[in-house]
């Protein structure tokens, strides 16, 4: 029983210990699929699968690794087929996969054309030697030949089923062994550190604001969920914008970020109107009877699509748009059709991205809907439909989200691979052991005893369970910087241990010293230590736009425990071995 | 056993004897770094040579065992202007190949991706490539902001020290001594022509922590501790656990040095083991040296 009675600041210590780790919540065997991320809006989302479920089973068929998740969802993939459509002008044969790559009307008219080959305004009268006549006939046919699929996921939240054509967008990864989080360096993505350039105003507390809030909101249209933004003011007084983004290239999102999106329609110099709910309440998108690829054609080796899409533009703007044309004249264009004399263009960031003439019946009206329209290029037809798709979005992102309150400039992008943090986490944890192994020999041979090396051995895995559990706590993300910061508060924590032990056990000379007053002696040391290290890392909060801001943390978090926990319980355990 | 004890003896005598003399050793030194950081400014303009993330410019990550012996001279003759250092990154032990480091300032991005896509004969994905760019003006922002910061590190450490010492020449002598490792490593990676990163910089607050952990230990003893028997047994049971911190301390570090895969770790860890070093002379050599000197002057009036 006597055993047991250890001294209080060693029990204070294995509650944080505890506390630590059902914070960090290690689950080193938890096995199985979670959902990474899936196409907001797709039939998946609209069925409940959430971000965070674990898979056990999709159709039918039990689910333990990743790869047995893909070969399952592959089964899902639709062979290609060939397909031939009849219209009123032409007969054309290709090939089809999810869907018949155009969208029709009631009366079967082309509305819009994504990878089929006709043009817009044909009507399509059979399929594949099958006539139709209406809607529901030609529904009807194309159901029949890209049948849906359906598609059963039985989760740890439930079970839930959908129905779908082809494979769904469902984007899986090992489930999560513990609540750490980890840091883009660890995980790869995307890093971006944005400056407001104003050129004559102040960037004031609330634009900042304002731009993460546009940003914020840019990214999540675009149906990025895994973003991370904040600011931070260095000491000459630049404010920064700092985005991290899980899992994308900064290809996918350079242009998002950087552009101001400040979208104007003008009519010769008059702008009717601007980008921003106020002006355009409505953008019609993922919906193929307003929006979509209409178009496409070569063009000295290269191929372009266009793209358009409807926007509902504000009362205001269509009185606007009614005066401007009331004043224009209407002249003949080159095809015989009647048109206004000015065009309407449309700028982005004062670049203008496409220019259309005005059909005369527009004249005065106080239309409320208008089509915006711009195009993609590729080497072949594929890519420049991919184009026309990826502006297309942009631009209605853009058009959503309004325009930020200043320019911005790019002042640091990094792409990181998830290769490299794999990589790192493993190479760490080997460093540290290495290291540990190290420091236990070197005090082995200095103090040839167990009685000293275990408790110190003990001491340091405390603190970095403690260290952990207080990252997993907060919320920390785990990058490099956190990493060298465990590393070198834990390196201090050795120091301070070996202080301990020499004023407490070695030199038998000061024996006349009671235990209480060695103790005191030691932990002088230990606090006049701590105190620099404080001081040494404050100054590096704001320095560099806050990018080394975690390392500091991480250090003056580490020697803060350890300084009020971890040594506090080693000497006591050291006083309690040692004491006879 | 005795021998050792002879030696031990030897030792303590010796130093005894001689402390002043031995002061020198340590402001050779030091004068010698300064005229080396002093020789580098003259020619160059900057106490040491910076490197991307410090002055803007591509950090570039290739994660392949692809491996071309003169890959730095051929993309040289592609970016004559360009500034290129290219490293290979091993596995411990196996020293196979993991990828490439490739370090590039006036160069664009694009244009060295599309080089490096063929010379590597290798397409460059998001999975396999990892770039990190560095406007030139927020690297020079971030050089200023970081002197900056280690200078105000030095003012608040200084006004801790002599919170808790209370005597002027005891504290002055430790951020001193913090000084000159910082100034003999910088002098270390002019000589070696290493240049300095955040990371290093980061490497240099460590290294000052550390530093300063050993001469609080000894200063303490000189200082506070008269009741545990002369200024000579002291210091001796001070320089034993200081030698202890340092040497556990480098020991760890130079394993981690060469286990570690991460250059940025290395680098920090590569910063922090030579300054440690250099620190044993400045603590045991000077610091020491002037505690005693500084005790038994004041013991005479």
């Amino acid at each position: 029983m006597g055993k047991l009675k250890l001294p209080i600041r060693v029990w204070i210590l294995v509650l944080f210990i505890i506390f630590a780790l059902l914070a960090i919540k290690p689950t080193p065997y938890a096995t199985g699929v979670q959902v990474k991320s899936f196409d907001v809006g797709g039939d998946a989302a609209l069925a409940g699968l959430e971000k965070g479920d674990i898979v056990l089973s999709l159709n039918e068929q039990d689910i333990f690794t990743v790869t047995e998740f893909m070969t399952e969802l592959a089964k899902l993939q639709i062979d290609e087929q060939e397909i031939i459509i009849k219209t009123d002008k032409e007969e054309y044969t290709y090939n089809v996969t999810k869907n018949v790559g155009f969208e029709v009307n009631e009366n079967l008219t082309i509305l819009s054309v994504d990878t089929a080959p006709m043009q817009i305004k044909e009507t399509v009268e059979s399929i594949n030697g099958i006539e139709v006549s209406n809607l529901s006939d030609f529904k009807a046919t194309v159901i029949k030949l890209l049948p849906k699929k359906i598609v059963k996921i039985d989760t740890n939240n439930g079970k839930i089923a959908f129905l779908t054509r082809g494979m769904p967008n469902i984007i899986v990864g090992e489930a999560s062994k513990s609540n750490l989080k980890k840091g883009l360096d660890l995980e790869g993505g995307t890093r971006v550190l944005l400056k407001p350039i104003a050129e004559d105003q102040e960037v004031t507390e609330k634009d900042i604001g304002d731009i993460i809030q546009v940003l914020s909101n840019r990214l999540n249209v675009y149906g990025l969920t895994d973003v991370r933004i904040r600011s931070s003011v260095d000491w000459s007084g630049e404010a920064f914008i700092l985005i991290e983004i899980a899992g994308v290239s900064k290809e996918e999102v350079k242009d998002l970020i950087a552009q101001q999106g400040k979208f104007e329609a003008k009519i010769g110099n008059n702008t009717v109107f601007v980008g921003g709910k106020e002006d355009i309440p409505f953008v019609c998108r993922d919906d193929g009877s307003c929006s979509g690829v209409r178009n496409c054609w070569d063009q000295s080796g290269q191929s372009y699509c266009k793209f358009e899409f409807v926007i509902h533009i504000s009362p205001d703007a269509a009185e606007k748009h009614a005066n401007v044309t009331d004043k224009l004249k209407i002249i003949s264009a080159e095809d015989g059709r009647d048109i206004l004399s000015e065009h309407i263009d449309f700028y982005l960031d004062d670049k203008l991205v496409d220019s259309l003439q005005i059909g005369a019946d527009l004249k005065g009206s106080k239309t409320t809907a208008i089509a915006i329209s711009g195009s993609g290029v590729g080497q072949d037809r594929n890519s420049a439909i991919q184009a026309a798709v990826d502006n297309m979005n942009k631009l209605q992102t853009v058009l959503i989200t309004g325009s930020l309150p200043f320019d911005l400039e790019i002042a640091k992008l990094d792409s990181i691979s998830p290769l490299l943090g794999s990589h790192f986490i493993k190479n760490s944890l080997l460093v540290g052991l290495v290291a540990l192994l190290a420091v236990a020999l070197v005090i082995f041979i200095r103090y040839r005893s167990w009685k000293v090396l275990i408790p110190m051995i003990l001491t340091s895995l405390s603190e970095l369970i403690i260290i952990l559990g207080f990252a997993a706590l907060i919320e920390w993300n785990l990058d490099m910087a956190a990493i060298a910061g465990i590393i070198a508060a834990i390196g201090t924590g050795v120091d301070d241990q070996i202080v301990i032990l020499d004023e407490v056990i070695s030199g038998s000379k000061e024996r006349h010293i009671n235990w209480k007053k060695r103790i005191k002696s030691a932990f002088f040391i230990i606090f006049a230590a701590y105190s620099t290290t404080v001081a040494a890392m404050i100054p590096l909060w704001n320095a560099g736009a806050g990018l080394i801001r975690g390392f500091a943390i991480t250090i003056i978090v580490g020697v803060t425990i350890g300084v009020f926990l971890t040594r506090p319980a080693f000497a006591a355990i050291i006083e309690r071995l040692f004491k006879e | 056993m005795l021998a050792l004890f002879f030696l031990k003896m030897n030792i303590k005598e010796t130093y005894m004897k001689n402390y002043k003399k031995l002061l020198i050793i340590p402001i050779i030194i030091f004068a010698i770094s300064l005229i080396i950081i002093f020789q580098h400014y003259s020619s160059t303009g900057e106490i040491v040579d910076k490197d991307v993330t410090l002055k803007g410019g591509l950090t570039i990550t290739i994660y392949s065992p692809i491996d071309i012996p003169d890959l730095k001279a051929q993309l040289k003759l592609e970016f004559p202007k360009g500034d290129i250092i290219v490293r290979r990154l091993t596995e411990f032990g196996s020293n196979e190949q993991i990828g490439l480091l490739i370090e590039a300032a006036e160069v664009e991005e694009e244009e060295l991706k599309a080089v490096l896509e063929e010379k590597l004969n290798l397409e460059l994905t998001k999975d396999n490539y990892s770039v990190e760019q560095v406007g030139s003006s927020l690297g020079n922002a971030f050089y200023k902001q970081m002197r900056t910061a280690l200078i105000l590190a030095f003012i608040f450490m200084a006004i801790v020290i002599l919170i808790t010492f209370r005597a002027w020449i005891p504290a002055f002598t430790i951020v001193f001594c913090a000084f000159a490792d910082m100034v003999f490593v910088v002098a270390i990676m002019n000589l070696f022509g290493m240049r300095l990163s955040t990371t290093g910089i980061a490497a240099l607050l460590m290294l000052i922590g550390y530093s300063i952990d050993t001469d609080i230990v000894i200063t303490t003893k000189a200082l506070k501790r008269k009741e545990e028997g002369n200024i000579v047994d002291r210091m001796t049971s001070g320089v034993k656990t200081g030698l202890t911190m340092t040497i556990s301390t480098v020991v760890a570090l130079t394993v981690g040095y060469f286990v570690s895969q991460s250059y940025v770790i290395k680098e920090m860890f590569l910063i922090i083991i030579l300054g440690l070093i250099f620190d044993v002379i400045m603590t045991y050599l000077f610091n020491t040296g002037v505690l005693v000197w500084w005790t038994r002057r004041k013991a005479k009036y």
